[in-house]
C-alpha cells in the first residue's frame, strides 16, 4: 500500500527566532496537492522544510513515508524542485543548464543529454534550447526552471508559485502542462500558490494555511462530486408545483426572488430529469450553473476562521 | 519522453554513484573555463617559467651547453634544494594569482541568480557541492604547483644520474605538502570569500584583499607592540616558513624578503589551518539553499 503523499505531524519551524509553521498535523493523500494561502502564510517554508532546507524544531514531516530530515537525502532522490524566485546559471544554454542538472540528479551523461532536449521540447522551448538562460524572458525561466524539475524524472514535483509572473496564454498553456504530467505518469504534484485557479485546475487535494497554521485540509475531488449535484437555476414561470415536483423526485429546493431557485439532487437523479419537470410545467430555464466556486469558498471561509489549537484554526 | 512524442515519461535507467556526483560541478566548471580564452592565456603564461626552469636544469647538467654559453664553473648552476624550494615559491605565487581569477567564477555565478536551491534539492549535499568547486581549484593549482615541480625533479634525476634521485627523494613529501596546504588555504579562501561577497569582480578584489590587507595589519602589529607575531597574518611569508623547513633549507632568498621568520613553523601551520577552518565556517553560513532573516 502506498504510503501517504504528505503526513504532518505536529510540524513546528522557527526560523530567525520566529516560529514560521506552529504545530501542523495532517494528512495528505492525493496524488496532487495544492498548497493554498495568503503571502506570508508559510507555504515556502513548508516545502523547504520538505526539501530538507529548514530542519523542524518540533514534529515532522514525511513525504511518501520518508522523513524530511532524517531521510532527507533519499527524500531528494524522488524529488523535482521548482522553486518560486530565479533560480538559473546565466551564462549556460538552457539545454547544458538542464542537462547539468540532470547530471546531479544521477543521471548518466549521455541520458542525461537526451532528457535534458526532450524536456526542452516538451516544456515548449524547444527553439530556445541553446540560448543563455540569462536571455530568457520571465516566462522562458519559468518554463526552464519546469524542464530542469522534470528531467531527471522525479517521484514527487514541487511546484512553488510556478504561474509567476506569467502572461495568461503561457499561463495557461503551463497549467495544461501541469495537468499533462500528472495525468502521464504516477507523479505526485504539490503545487504551491496563492492564485485559486492555478490550485483548483490542477489539485485533487488542498492544504490552506494561514498564519502558519493550517486552515482547512480539503478533498476537491470529493467537493467537486458534491457540487454535481448542486444546482442554480433561474426560471421564467416556476411555481410552486415546479418545486414540488422536484422535491418529489428527491431534490431539496430554495427558491429566492426573480425565479430564482438552489437545488441539491440526490446521486440518482440526473440533469435531464429537471428538465423534463420543467418542461412538463412550462418553466423556463433560462440559466443553469453547477456551484464552481467551491475553492473560492473553502479559501474565503478558512480565512475568516480564527485560531485553534493542534495547528488548526 | 522522447523528443518526438512529447510527453512526461519518468526516469527508468540507471543512476550514477552518489559519492561521485560531486565531479560532475567539477567536469561542468572546467569546461567552462576552458572556453574563456583569457583562463587559456593565464594557464599557458603559468607554465612558462617551468619552460626557463627545465632550460636552466638542462644546461645545469649539459657541459656542453655550458661551454657554448661560455660558463665557467659548475656552482653557478647548481640544481638542489634552494632550486627547487623556489621553483615551488614562484609557482605559488603563479597560483595565487590564478586562484584569484578562477575562484571567484566557480562560485559567483551559482550565487548571483539563485541556483543554490537547485542544487541542494538534489540528493547532493553542501559538502559534495564544496567539494566539487574544490576539485576544480585543487586540480588547476596542482597543475601549476607540485606537478610541474615533480616533472622539473624528474627532469633532473634523469639528467643527473649518479644517485641524484635517491639523495634527494625526500623533496617529493615536502614539494606535495607545501603545496598542498597553499592550494587548500587558496581555495578555501576564494571560496569563502566568493560565497560571501557573489558578484565576481568584487570578490576577486576582496581576496587579493585577503592576502595583502592582513600582511600590512601583522607589520603595523608588529611595529607597534615590539613582537614577530604579526607575521601570523602575513600568509605568503608563513608559506615561505612553512617551505625553508620542509627543504631544511635556511639560506637566502627564501626568508631574505620579510627577513628571518621568527615565528614558529607550528605557529605557521596552526595558522593556514586555522585560515582554512575559519573559512570552512564561512562556506557553512553563505552556502545555504535559504537565507533566514533574523529579527
Amino acid at each position: 500500500m502506498m504510503p501517504p503523499t504528505i503526513e504532518l505531524d505536529g510540524l513546528e519551524v522557527q526560523l530567525g527566532g520566529r516560529t514560521i509553521l506552529h504545530g501542523l498535523t495532517g494528512v495528505l493523500k492525493s496524488r496532487a496537492i495544492g498548497l493554498l494561502g495568503p503571502n506570508g502564510a508559510g507555504k515556502s517554508t513548508l516545502i523547504n522544510t520538505l526539501l530538507g532546507f529548514h530542519v523542524p524544531s518540533k514534529g515532522s514531516v514525511r513525504v511518501l513515508g520518508l522523513d524530511s530530515h532524517t531521510d532527507s537525502k533519499a527524500l531528494r532522490s524522488l524529488v523535482g524542485y521548482m522553486p518560486e524566485n530565479d533560480a538559473f546559471i546565466a551564462k549556460m544554454s538552457g539545454v547544458r543548464f538542464v542537462r547539468y542538472m540532470a547530471e546531479i540528479s544521477g543521471l548518466p551523461s549521455e541520458q542525461a543529454m537526451e532528457r535534458a532536449h526532450e524536456a526542452f521540447v516538451y516544456v515548449g522551448l524547444g527553439e530556445a534550447r541553446y540560448r543563455p538562460v540569462g536571455t530568457y524572458s520571465l516566462g522562458m525561466k519559468q518554463l526552464a526552471k519546469l524542464a530542469q524539475a522534470i528531467a531527471h524524472g522525479p517521484k514527487v514535483l514541487i511546484l512553488d508559485e510556478p504561474t509567476n509572473g506569467m502572461d495568461p496564454p503561457a499561463r495557461k498553456r503551463l497549467i495544461e502542462l501541469i495537468r499533462e504530467i500528472r495525468e502521464a505518469s504516477d507523479i505526485c504534484l504539490l503545487l504551491s500558490s496563492h492564485l485559486l485557479r492555478d490550485v483548483e485546475e490542477t489539485c485533487d487535494e488542498v492544504l490552506i494555511l494561514r498564519n502558519g497554521q493550517i486552515a482547512s485540509i480539503c478533498n476537491l475531488v470529493e467537493e467537486r462530486r458534491a457540487n454535481r449535484k448542486f444546482l442554480e437555476l433561474e426560471t421564467l414561470g416556476a411555481e410552486a408545483t415546479f418545486t414540488a415536483a422536484l422535491e418529489s423526485l428527491g431534490c431539496e429546493c430554495a427558491v429566492f426572488s426573480s425565479g430564482r431557485i438552489k437545488v441539491v439532487m440526490p446521486d440518482k437523479v440526473e440533469i435531464r430529469e429537471v428538465f423534463k419537470v420543467a418542461a412538463d410545467r412550462g418553466v423556463q430555464i433560462r440559466r443553469m450553473n453547477h456551484r464552481r466556486d467551491s475553492l473560492e469558498d473553502i479559501f474565503l471561509s478558512a480565512m475568516e476562521q480564527t485560531g485553534a489549537p493542534d495547528g488548526r484554526l | 519522453m522522447a523528443v518526438y512524442k512529447r510527453r512526461y515519461n519518468s526516469y527508468l535507467g540507471s543512476l550514477t554513484p552518489t559519492w561521485s556526483r560531486f565531479f560532475v560541478l567539477t567536469k561542468f566548471a572546467f569546461a567552462d573555463l576552458f572556453k574563456s580564452r583569457f583562463f587559456v592565456l593565464l594557464l599557458i603564461l603559468a607554465t612558462v617559467p617551468n619552460l626557463f626552469f627545465a632550460g636552466y636544469i638542462f644546461i645545469a647538467n649539459n657541459k656542453t651547453a655550458q661551454l657554448l654559453m661560455q660558463v665557467r664553473g659548475a656552482d653557478i648552476f647548481s640544481v638542489e634544494t634552494r632550486y627547487f624550494a623556489i621553483i615551488l615559491l614562484v609557482q605559488t605565487n603563479i597560483a595565487l594569482l590564478l586562484n584569484c581569477w578562477v575562484g571567484p567564477i566557480l562560485v559567483s555565478g551559482d550565487l548571483t541568480n539563485g541556483a543554490l536551491p537547485l542544487f541542494l534539492s538534489r540528493p547532493f549535499g553542501r559538502a559534495d557541492y564544496v567539494l566539487g568547486k574544490l576539485a576544480v581549484l585543487a586540480l588547476l593549482l596542482s597543475a601549476v604547483t607540485w606537478v610541474p615541480s615533480l616533472l622539473l625533479f624528474g627532469l633532473q634525476s634523469g639528467l643527473a644520474r649518479n644517485g641524484w634521485i635517491w639523495s634527494h627523494l625526500w623533496m617529493v613529501i615536502p614539494i606535495i605538502l607545501c603545496s598542498a596546504i597553499w592550494i587548500l588555504m587558496l581555495s578555501f579562501i576564494s571560496l569563502a570569500v566568493s560565497a560571501w561577497v557573489k558578484l565576481r569582480i568584487v570578490a576577486t578584489g576582496v581576496i587579493f584583499v585577503a592576502f595583502f590587507v592582513p600582511l600590512g595589519l601583522g607589520e603595523m602589529f608588529n611595529a607597534i607592540m615590539g613582537t614577530y607575531w604579526g607575521h601570523l597574518l602575513n600568509f605568503p611569508l608563513l608559506f615561505q616558513l612553512i617551505l625553508s623547513n620542509g627543504f631544511r633549507e635556511q639560506s637566502e632568498p627564501i626568508n631574505s624578503i620579510y627577513g628571518r621568520g621568527e615565528v614558529p613553523v607550528a605557529a605557521a601551520w596552526g595558522m593556514m589551518i586555522l585560515v582554512c577552518i575559519f573559512s570552512l565556517f564561512i562556506l557553512n553560513a553563505r552556502l545555504r539553499a535559504r537565507e533566514t532573516v533574523r529579527g
